[in-house]
């Protein structure tokens, strides 16, 4: 896969095979294509050449609006500043993205209390997002994105935005999440949460795959 | 200073939209403004500044030649209280033939000698043709919205030469029906010398002696005079009730569409204003950082405001007064309102108002976000773009995420209380874009059923006489005949015949007209507002201006003479008609008058589907002397709702970018939460929806509030419009509010909203997610 912005070529002949159940880790310099990588994974670009097939389905040639679906229905994205909207409460933020979907409030609302129970972030549920901590906004990101039950959970520095603590508490999320089957690809700067939770690690420098390393898991 | 204008200059590129938007928003609004300030000016006192502008004289006096020389009028103009004068003219009366109903003229005409159309005085406007400064030349008094088509023609006078067409001039005062060089004025057998007299300030308060006292002033300069030298004279305060009648009926109309324009262009520009400086929150955070001053900072803001602000100002302006100029035209055109035609434009201290007003209105509108930027602290500005904020509305957000609408429907409405401020200008905007449309169509749809009282009862009106090259041409059929040709012709259901004779009311100064019908439909298409139509020879049907200014009633007997021959008759009726002298009756009475009456017209009713040009082709080939013409539109009716139509337009355009710009700002604020909603799955379609969906809230709010503020404005406008010029409208005419017209107002409101979002929200469904998403 390629990718390129004007002048600036961002990935450079990249090709990799993720496996379902598979947790990949993709390290690298600032700069060096890694979240770019990611953005062609969760067809929120388009690569510029190659392709990237997702359970058979070549998302660069999907159309607006079946990128919008292979969203919906395939994908869970985490982000470093986690993206929730500020006029919706916890519970309301994650409910979205199923009555996205088309699910009635009532039972799209059940379901993001099992996931706020699974997250232990339950008695947070009618806060908004102004007045919990980084780590709670984490959780929250990290139960929208799993509402429609995604086959790829993308995770883009998770832990960036967070103190030592709420990083912890995150990775072994990630980790959890992984050991009961999510497939999970993570981007990160942090060595120590690529060990923690991935068993593969890719590494990328310049637009290109330097390495790629299974990893042992750590304790 | 380089720092600040390097940082505005900076500002200005990296934000071209904005700075279009705000170049837009001015320019449309200054426009609007120009127009909107012109109109109200213009209508404010129509008269008084056409007639300041010809320099209107204030006496038109008439002298007995052989009683007053000229030696001793042109003294009067040298007496104190004198501002200037002009005169003597030599004034006859001329008799004409019928055949100068063609120009324009009645039957006798005042003609005046004159050297030319300017002076001291009463300075004419020459608007074709030539001053006539020969013999058997002569200019004529018309209005120049009228055509020039009769230039080079003769009129052909009975007891003198005749005279050839050389020029169009007119004159306000109506000081002469026709003008001919001072030479020739003598072949016509002048009777009365005329002075125009304009007097000092200190001889026109327009309190109510106004009248009295130019009469006392008129008394003094005449005093030196032989008894009896001063024939007649008129004060042109008769004049101004005469000719401001059919204004005044314009001008609360106008001024309501007047007021609405600046109302509506304030409020968008302090919108689109304040809504630039509060997104550039972020922005002011890292000048504070680099080191700006809080001073700097707003001169910085304020810079990059004003740059497009004044272009948009002064392109605005310009397109105003462009504008301007054909739309006054095309307002103060016909027989009623016409008179004002070549006098009215935008006066300058419009354009001096708008030209420091709007610039003024940005950078007020631009301050108050600006210091409250400038008391910032820095790193709070900088955290203003990225930085979670308290939510607003929550309650309401809580409420709609558990409702059954669609979700992208859902978060739509509940976006406009996110932003309540922003929103709140954005209503205003839209409520006054609504309360336009539903004033305006009020309005249009009385004028229309007003135009078309009556439509249906002819199709063709047949004058009883027609002209070739100049001559009259006479029918080759008498009156009975004639009719009878006319009721046989193809087409043909209905022949009404009509003769118009002037006569006097016992008790009255003031001629009336005495219109006499025969035939088919006495009604004639007027519409009855009260009592009913004549049924026996006696009785007659007045015009609700003539009962009014005549302070009569229906069930008044009055009584009509002409010569020696006199009728009582009593009024059984009243029609909607603002000629305060019209009356109408059957033939039998207007014959015992005039028995001698022929009619000068005939009205035809066509049967469904005849072609009203092809029965005039008929009715000329069958009798070439006469004069048969379709009934064309009505133009005071063809005015308002034309006029109407443009404004209404012109402010749902601004209305409708207020919107736009709100949307603008929401999608810039809102980039991220979109690209977040899209990471997530929401469709183009869903975050187009969801757009639109936050403007069509204020749409529908807009409507709720706009459609009753404009029906009180029709209330309040209308009938004074019509009460202005002496109109009383049937009921049916003003019972405008049914429930599709509501519904169709009130739509307004949502396309307003639409109109102006649908743009944008398409621009924010097709936002690149990474890039909103890896700018955080």
């Amino acid at each position: 896969m390629r990718k390129e912005y004007g002048e600036t070529t961002a990935l450079d002949g990249v090709s990799l095979e993720i496996r379902a159940g598979d947790a990949v880790a993709v390290m690298g310099p600032s700069g060096c294509g890694k979240s770019t990588l990611l953005n062609m994974i969760a067809g929120l670009d388009r690569p510029t050449g190659g392709s990237v097939v997702v359970h058979g389905e070549n998302v660069g040639e999907l159309s607006e609006k079946g990128l919008a679906l292979y969203r919906r229905r395939r994908i869970g994205m985490i982000f470093q500043f986690f993206n929730l909207i500020d006029d919706l409460s916890a519970l309301d933020n994650v409910a979205l993205a199923a009555q996205l979907t088309g699910t009635p409030a009532r039972q799209a609302r059940r379901r993001a209390l099992e996931l706020f129970d699974e997250l232990g972030i339950a008695d947070r549920r009618n806060a908004y997002p102004a007045v919990l901590s980084g780590g709670e906004r984490q959780r929250v990101a990290v139960a929208r994105a799993l509402m429609n039950r995604p086959a790829l959970l993308l995770a883009d520095e998770p832990t960036g935005a967070l103190d030592s603590r709420s990083g912890e508490q995150v990775m072994d999320l990630l980790l959890d999440l992984n050991q009961i089957g999510q497939t999970l690809i993570l981007v990160t700067h942090d060595e120590h949460l690529a060990r923690r939770c991935a068993s593969r690690l890719v590494e990328i420098a310049d637009g290109r795959v330097t390495g790629e390393h299974t990893l042992e898991p750590s304790a | 200073m380089r720092a600040v204008w390097r940082a505005a200059r900076a500002a200005v590129r990296r934000r071209r939209l904005q700075t279009v938007v705000i170049a837009l928003v001015t320019l449309t609004s200054t426009a609007a403004m120009v127009v909107a300030l012109g109109l109200v000016d213009a209508a404010s006192a129509p008269f008084d500044k056409a007639f300041d502008r010809q320099r209107g004289p204030h006496v038109v006096a008439a002298f007995d030649p052989d009683k007053a020389s000229d030696e001793q009028l042109e003294r009067t103009a040298r007496q104190p209280g004198v501002e200037a004068a002009a005169g003597p003219f030599a004034q006859a009366t001329v008799e004409l033939p019928d055949d100068a109903m063609n120009f324009g003229l009645g039957s006798q005409i005042t003609v005046v000698g004159r050297p030319g159309p300017s002076g001291p005085v009463d300075r004419v406007d020459l608007w074709a043709g030539r001053w006539a400064t020969g013999p058997g030349e002569v200019v004529l008094n018309r209005q120049s919205d009228w055509t020039a088509d009769d230039l080079g023609k003769k009129l052909q006078v009975p007891s003198g030469p005749d005279l050839t067409v050389v020029g169009f001039a007119f004159d306000l005062s109506r000081t002469a029906d026709a003008w001919v060089a001072p030479e020739q004025a003598a072949a016509l057998h002048p009777t009365v010398t005329q002075m125009l007299f304009r007097f000092t300030k200190e001889s026109q308060a327009p309190d109510a002696s106004s009248e009295d006292r130019l009469r006392a002033e008129l008394a003094t300069l005449t005093e030196g005079l032989p008894a009896g030298a001063l024939t007649a004279s008129r004060t042109y305060l008769t004049l101004k009730q005469q000719v401001s009648s059919s204004a005044r009926a314009f001008t609360p109309y106008l001024m309501a569409f007047g007021v609405l324009g600046i109302a509506v262009a304030v409020l968008i520009v302090a919108n689109v204003v304040s809504g630039a400086v509060i997104s550039g929150f972020r922005h002011i955070g890292i000048l504070k950082a680099l080191g700006f001053t809080p001073g700097q900072v707003v001169a910085v803001y304020l810079t990059m405001i004003s740059v497009p602000a004044v272009l948009g100002c002064a392109l605005g302006t310009v397109v105003g007064n462009l504008l301007a100029r054909p739309f006054f035209e095309f307002v103060f055109t016909g027989p009623d309102a016409g008179v004002f035609h070549g006098s009215v434009s935008v006066a300058a201290w419009v354009n001096a108002v708008t030209l420091l007003g709007v610039p003024a209105v940005c950078v007020l509108a631009a301050l108050a976000p600006a210091v409250r930027a400038h008391r910032l602290p820095a790193a709070r500005a900088i955290s203003a773009g990225s930085a979670p904020r308290a939510g607003r509305a929550l309650h309401l957000q809580r409420r709609l995420a558990g409702s059954r609408l669609p979700r992208s429907v859902s978060l739509g409405v509940g976006l406009p209380f996110a932003r309540p401020g922003r929103s709140a200008l954005t209503l205003a905007a839209v409520v006054l874009g609504v309360t336009t449309v539903t004033f305006a169509t009020g309005l249009a749809t009385t004028m229309t059923m007003l135009g078309n009282a009556g439509r249906d009862a002819y199709q063709v009106t047949v004058y009883a006489s027609s002209f070739k090259h100049g001559k009259e041409v006479k029918p080759q059929h008498g009156d009975r005949e004639l009719e009878s040709l006319l009721r046989s012709l193809p087409g043909a259901r209905e022949v009404t015949a009509r003769a118009d004779d002037d006569i006097r009311m016992a008790g009255s100064a003031q001629d009336v007209m005495l219109e006499g019908r025969r035939g088919d439909r006495l009604t004639l298409g007027n519409v009855l507002t009260q009592g009913r139509w004549m049924h026996r020879a006696g009785e007659v049907v007045a015009g609700s201006a003539f009962l009014r200014q005549n302070g009569l009633r229906v069930g008044d007997r009055i009584r009509l003479e002409k010569g020696d021959r006199g009728e009582d008759v009593v009024v059984v009726g009243e029609f909607m008609e603002s000629n305060a002298r019209l009356l109408v009756t059957d033939w039998p009475t207007v014959t015992a008058l005039s028995p001698n009456e022929k009619p000068i017209a005939y009205h035809v009713k066509l049967r469904d589907g005849a072609d009203p040009a092809a029965y005039a082709r008929a009715a000329k080939a069958a009798d070439s002397g006469i004069s048969p013409t379709p009934t064309g539109s009505n133009s005071l009716t063809q005015t308002i709702v034309g006029s109407a139509t443009v404004l209404t337009l012109m402010l749902t355009v601004v209305a409708s970018l207020g919107v736009f710009n709100t949307v603008v700002l929401n999608t810039r604020d809102r980039r991220r939460d979109l690209g977040m909603l899209k990471s997530i799955g929401m469709t183009p379609r869903q975050v187009t929806v969801m757009t639109v969906t936050s403007m069509a809230v204020l749409g529908a709010l807009g409507s709720l509030l706009g459609v009753p503020l404009g029906v009180a404005g029709y209330e309040v406008v209308v009938p004074r419009m019509a009460g202005a010029v002496d109109l009383a409208l049937p009921p049916y005419m003003t019972d405008v509010w049914r429930a599709p017209a509501l519904a169709g107002v009130a739509s307004a409101g949502l396309a307003i909203a639409v109109l102006g979002a649908l743009v944008p929200a398409r621009r924010a469904a097709r936002l690149t997610i990474a890039q909103v998403l890896h700018n955080e």
